[in-house]
């Protein structure tokens, strides 16, 4: 009894070693973040493929509501607003359309698998100056429940996400 | 057995008598002062919330939407574009159609789903007094959208689709379906 014992309390431990171990590599390889205060987003371009202006406007509207929300920055201007011209460390935030699905709320909802839309957009965080600093491609999408304007939703919160995992006004003090 | 067939049957004839019930109650129902077409603000209109209904005209100058009391303009002369657009709903939306979709018996919620009524969409763009660039999606019944947007443009508000282009590119569209 007194052996089994000993063994479940040393797999525990061994197993709670373990665990606190992948933890501390996880903190260890999670970029530093970016010193950033303010935000400017830009509207999303769509040279090549066509993308109706509804989901352009919900994308941009979606977009400045969640960095409000959960981004972490001071200010979140909008295009062409003169304030953020004297914002200090401004990031810009532009998107460049790379993929878009209009699928049917309709074929979904009747057919469960069917009907998915899906929006992917490549985002590149720069300077003032309009070096890069960060770069990803985020895909936004609706399976099942809500209209197909629910994908700029999904895609807004995971660039918001994107933008917080990165970029915070204390960063290197 | 008999008392079960009779218990779905009733669920359904009572699902369909919803479903018609929301169809034709809303446009009979719906009071709005004249010249103001009922809309939902879908997204992006500043200090009115995400899927608020109200009403929508076009007076002196300047697009008027009001809810309660809200009331919110925009000056047609800091519009930079005017799209219109189409798009369909679930007779039965919102709470009460995602409800009836998940706990009606056999299927019949997403046989529900297929009852959709037709809507047309208004995007604006606009400038804020500090420069910025904002954008709001209403949605409407359909025969309104047009009869705005020349308003819209008439009173100094700006399109990248006219509506002469828009009309011929309706039809252009439904002869492709076919």
């Amino acid at each position: 009894m007194r052996t089994i014992l000993r063994g479940i309390s040393t797999g525990m431990l061994a197993l709670l070693t373990l665990a606190a171990g992948s933890a501390l590599r996880a903190q260890e390889q999670k970029p530093a973040k970016m010193k950033a205060s303010a935000i400017k987003v830009e509207m999303i371009h769509a040279d090549e493929i066509k993308l109706p202006a509804d989901f352009q406007v919900a994308l941009y509207e979606n977009l400045i509501q969640q960095l409000q929300k959960k981004g972490g920055f001071q200010h979140v201007y909008r295009q062409g607003d003169r304030n953020a011209e004297n914002a200090p460390d401004l990031v810009v935030l532009q998107g460049t359309l790379r993929g878009f699905k209009k699928g049917s709320e309709e074929l979904r909802q009747v057919t469960t698998v069917a009907g998915e839309t899906s929006i992917t957009i490549h985002c590149v965080f720069s300077d003032k100056n309009g070096k890069s600093l960060l770069e990803r491609d985020v895909k936004g999408n609706v399976r099942f429940f809500g209209a197909n304007l629910r994908a700029t939703y999904d895609f807004a919160k995971k660039t918001a996400q994107i933008a917080h995992d990165n970029f915070s006004p204390t960063a290197g003090i | 057995m008999v008392v079960g067939l009779k218990s779905v049957l009733t669920a359904v004839a009572s699902a369909l008598a919803l479903a018609a019930f929301c169809a034709f109650v809303p446009s009979s129902l719906a009071q709005q002062p004249s010249g103001a077409v009922k809309v939902q603000v879908i997204t992006g209109l500043t200090g009115v919330k995400d899927k608020t209904s109200g009403n929508l005209s076009v007076e002196g100058g300047s697009l008027h939407f009001s809810h309660e009391q809200t009331k919110v303009d925009v000056a047609a002369a800091s519009m930079e574009d005017v799209v219109t657009g189409a798009d369909s709903q679930r007779v039965i939306h919102g709470t009460l159609g995602s409800t009836a979709l998940l706990a009606a018996p056999y299927g019949s919620g997403r046989f529900l789903s297929l009852f959709r009524t037709k809507l047309e969409t208004l995007t604006i763009k606009y400038h804020d007094s500090d420069g910025g660039l904002h954008g709001a999606v209403f949605t409407m019944p359909v025969g309104k959208v047009e009869e705005i947007k020349k308003e819209l443009l008439a009173q100094g508000a700006h399109t990248s689709i006219p509506p002469e282009q828009a009309a011929s590119a309706a039809p252009a569209a439904k002869e492709q379906k076919q």
